[in-house]
């Protein structure tokens, strides 16, 4: 019997029905459908112990004590440490990110070296350290030939940085503008303090906050909820008053007892306002420019000047008075997101004519860590540095442009007011390194990135962040390896100083944490499992009211443009330095941005007097710049006044930030403070045309 | 015609036969050999010896303080004995060469490995002896080959969800997906 096609067949059909016969098919059916389990590119849980490791987050820009969720090692997610009264079991909307900003698309993998517009390769840190310290070593000589920003006000690694500019004969370094910035230059050269001023918030029961959204992202906001949360109980009788003024009703003002509307720039003027009607009721100071402060708002600041200035009514100024004047440790925080001294000096002024300086509950005179980096630069020194007037005058011309300029975990090109001019004035530097985590808009135009390790893949500390109301220091101590080839800064910098021949007396970055805790007396272990060092005490001594400069500074700037604006920051849209993290894009409202356009908002009154309704489209024009928005009309806005949003409007970052909304630095308007000489960028003002 | 009728009929029972037992046997016999492809751990670990020195299975394979399991030991708890070598084994030696001072986990093929998808608690299983899911090891000197499907990657004796709901059907426990799936 030969093999025919007829055969063949038959011999088909009896192997498949022989087949039916065996479980084949239906195993074959169950292992494709569990071999899709497995596919390569789904990802895998990590396996292995659950634990909570301490350590600092320096995303925000006051910190936060955190424990990192950690699986196998692998960090997940961030909760706020409760063994540490920096946070006492909160976290900021930034520093609850940390994990997924760990693991952010926008990291930089390794050292990267520009080789055209946009175009990058990347490059051994060897390779990398040899072009930087050539460059460095052809800048040599003469001061003003290198530049260092740091966006980080409150770490070590500032000591180490500003020494080696020290050795390479440079006094070009400089913080990214902030609160502890116009504060800390305020309280020095306006008010004669000394030590790092602070405001003890947790026992005072009366809150006046003046233009500080401290419930949402002024100073130690975590800390600043708790005193708020603890004396705000549900259900019961607040034991304290808080009061927040401002041109908007923010987040701070929604939940304050009050909120009284103060037009944007008219901070300082509010305050004196204040204070003439303190001074009228009795209340003095023993300061020696009492009496020149006295005839100054006297005579400048009665309150229908003040309210021509800041649109606040005589009844109600005489009202937040008198709650001043009632209560029994009432404390005055003078916020200055628009840089300049004057409205921080006038609100610290207000605090000495109520008997509030070095009182509990009041305004406090803190002390600051001893160095441990010999050459290091000083606060006193490094807060009075002026990044943006220098960048300003450089784009103007008017100084000369860095040769080489270093930007450690700050974002000048996107943050600083008029970015625009700001960033052309950077551009003029022949050469900037970005020490940065992330692309961002810095970086993206960066000769050089040298990228630093995330905050839970390295050694980092936070000394008082600026708002606290008690000498604390943190410790911050790597939770992960790091995953991308990344490096330490200040270790860089360690040792890119042996390579030009510096001795800093450290070899690591490490050993200078352990020298500043050495030398404020803490306990290294104890610090690095999470604890806080602090210490009570305050720095004495007298200090003057700012009489002189408030003279020149409290007035508001004159408009050069119809409609005020008052810049909004929401830590979780994001700050200067960190954009939106991955998580975060969920939490923003259409009212804030609606696909990828932003939202400003005005009062209805302002709409009508612009002929703008609920969802126009608004272009903005600032001095410096133009922004896209749409109009959302809120009765929380002071009528005159257009509240904008910051963090908004990246060109570089990742999918959750970039292309979202506009940038709303580049329509501030940067100017010289009249007094202070600080850069100042309060009661910026814009045309607002329909679209 | 009739006679090639007859002749075609007959022809095409035959290897009708021929097909059906042959796949039949290959399919019942030789395909699952075939499906499977034989591999041993990457080291030849020995449970006897580890017992003779008087450790016990919770030694190694523990719950930790939360109720989660620590399945199998890392490095770091090996090399609390391991710090050099303790014997002439040479499994021991390629173990601290290869794995230990490289500081490489050791990739070991797990027989009872289940996906991500699956939600198994050790803890909620604690009361049923080891080897009533796993093969029992604990007397091995060395560990069994592990059978890998080619098609899916699971281990031959990797449980099967209708095993999972026998079992708690038979023991009145829920089946409902979300005890084990979240």
């Amino acid at each position: 019997m030969g093999l025919n096609r007829r055969r063949f067949i038959t011999f088909a059909v009896g192997g498949a029905v022989g087949s039916l016969f065996t479980p084949v098919i239906w195993k074959l059916t169950d292992d494709v459908s569990i071999w899709t389990q497995n596919w390569g590119w789904i990802p895998r849980l990590k396996k292995g112990a659950d634990s909570a490791v301490p350590t600092v987050s320096k995303l925000c820009a006051s910190g936060c004590a955190v424990k990192v969720e950690t699986v196998g090692g692998a960090p997940y997610g961030t909760k706020g440490n409760k063994d540490n009264p920096l946070s006492g079991g909160g976290i900021c909307p930034l520093c609850a990110s940390g994990a997924q900003l760990m693991n952010s698309p926008a990291r930089v993998k390794g050292p990267m070296k520009k080789t055209g517009e946009g175009k990058y390769d990347p490059v051994s840190w060897d390779e990398a350290l040899e072009v930087l310290a050539a460059k460095l070593k052809s800048a040599a000589g003469g001061d003003g030939k290198a530049l260092f920003i740091s966006g980080d006000d409150s770490g070590t690694a500032n000591e180490v940085f500003s020494a080696f500019m020290a050795k390479l004969g440079q006094s070009g370094f400089y913080y990214m503008p902030g609160e502890a910035q116009a504060a800390g230059r305020a309280w020095r050269e306006t008010m004669n303090g000394s030590g790092q001023v602070g405001f003890d918030i947790e026992d005072s029961d009366c809150v006046l906050f003046i233009g500080a959204d401290a419930l949402d992202s002024w100073g130690p906001t975590v800390r600043n909820q708790k005193a708020f949360d603890a004396t705000h109980p549900l259900g019961a009788e607040a034991a304290a008053k808080y009061v927040y003024a401002g041109p908007v009703q923010t987040r701070t003002a929604a939940v304050c007892d009050k909120w009284v509307p103060v037009a944007p720039g008219g901070a300082a003027a509010f305050a004196l306002g204040l204070a003439a009607i303190l001074i009228k009721n009795g209340a003095s100071a023993s300061a020696a420019d009492f009496a020149e402060f006295k005839s100054l708002v006297l005579a400048k600041f009665t309150p229908g000047q003040v309210e021509k200035m800041t649109g606040v009514k005589a009844a109600v100024l005489a009202d937040v008075a008198k709650t001043l004047m009632e209560a029994q440790r009432p404390v005055v925080v003078p916020g200055a997101l628009g840089g300049g001294a004057a409205g921080f000096a006038a609100g610290a002024a207000l605090n000495v004519l109520l008997g509030r300086f070095n009182a509990k509950g009041g305004m406090v005179a803190l002390p600051q860590a001893p160095k441990v980096v010999s050459g290091a630069m000083g606060p006193a020194q490094a807060l009075g540095n002026d990044l943006a007037g220098y960048l300003a005058a450089v784009a103007a011309g008017k100084a000369k442009a860095p040769e080489v300029a270093m930007v450690y975990e700050a974002n000048p090109v996107y943050a600083l007011p008029q970015a625009e001019t700001m960033s052309a004035g950077l551009a003029k530097a022949g050469f900037v390194v970005s020490f940065s985590t992330y692309l961002d808009e810095t970086a993206a135009g960066a000769d050089l990135i040298l990228p630093a390790p995330h905050p839970y893949e390295r050694f980092d500390d936070l000394q008082t962040p600026y708002g606290l109301g008690r000498f604390t220091y943190c410790l911050g101590a790597p939770v992960a390896e790091p995953q991308l080839d990344v490096r330490s800064t200040p270790d860089v910098i360690l040792g890119l100083a042996a390579k030009l021949g510096q001795d800093l007396g450290f070899e690591t970055f490490e050993d200078v944490l352990k020298a500043k805790v050495e030398a404020i007396g803490g306990n290294w272990d104890e610090l690095a499992a999470g604890a806080a060092f602090t210490r009570s005490g305050q720095v004495s001594g007298g200090v003057s009211l700012g009489a002189a400069t408030l003279g020149q500074a409290a007035f508001p700037a004159k408009a050069t443009a119809p409609v005020a604006v008052a810049p909004v920051m929401r830590l979780n849209v994001g700050s200067g330095h960190v954009a939106t993290p991955p998580h975060n894009p969920t939490t923003i409202r259409d009212t804030e941005l609606k696909g990828s356009v932003m939202c400003v908002q005005v009062c209805k009154a302002t709409a009508k007097q612009l002929g703008v309704s609920e969802g126009s489209k608004v272009k903005l024009t600032g001095a410096g710049g133009e922004c896209k928005a749409l109009v959302h009309v809120f009765e929380g806005v002071m009528p005159g006044v257009v509240a904008v949003p910051l963090g908004f409007g990246h060109t570089a970052w990742d999918e959750f930030s970039k292309g979202k909304g506009d940038n709303v630095n580049k329509i501030l308007t940067a100017r010289i403070e009249p007094g202070s000489g600080l850069t100042t960028w309060a009661g910026s003002t814009v045309n607002v045309a329909k679209m | 015609m009739e006679e090639k009728r007859a002749s075609k009929g007959s022809g095409g029972a035959i290897p009708f036969l021929i097909g059906f037992v042959l796949s039949a046997v290959f399919l019942w016999i030789i395909f699952p050999q075939v499906i499977y492809c034989q591999k041993d751990q990457p080291i030849r670990f020995s449970h006897t010896v580890h017992k003779e020195q008087g450790m016990e299975c919770s030694g190694c394979h523990f719950f930790r303080e939360d109720g989660s399991y620590a399945g199998l030991p890392s490095n770091e708890q090996c090399a609390e004995c391991h710090t050099d070598l303790m014997g002439q084994d040479p499994a021991e030696a390629k173990y601290v060469k290869e794995f230990l001072e490289k500081g490489r986990a050791v990739p070991w093929l797990i027989y009872q490995y289940q996906p991500d998808n699956v939600y198994f608690s050790h803890k909620a299983h604690d009361g049923f002896e080891c080897t009533d899911c796993h093969p029992n090891l604990g007397d091995s000197d060395t560990p069994p080959p592990h059978y890998r499907n080619v098609i899916t990657g699971y281990s031959k004796q990797t449980m099967k969800m209708w095993q999972c709901e026998r079992c708690h059907a038979e023991g009145g426990v829920s089946n409902a997906c979300y005890v084990c799936h979240k």
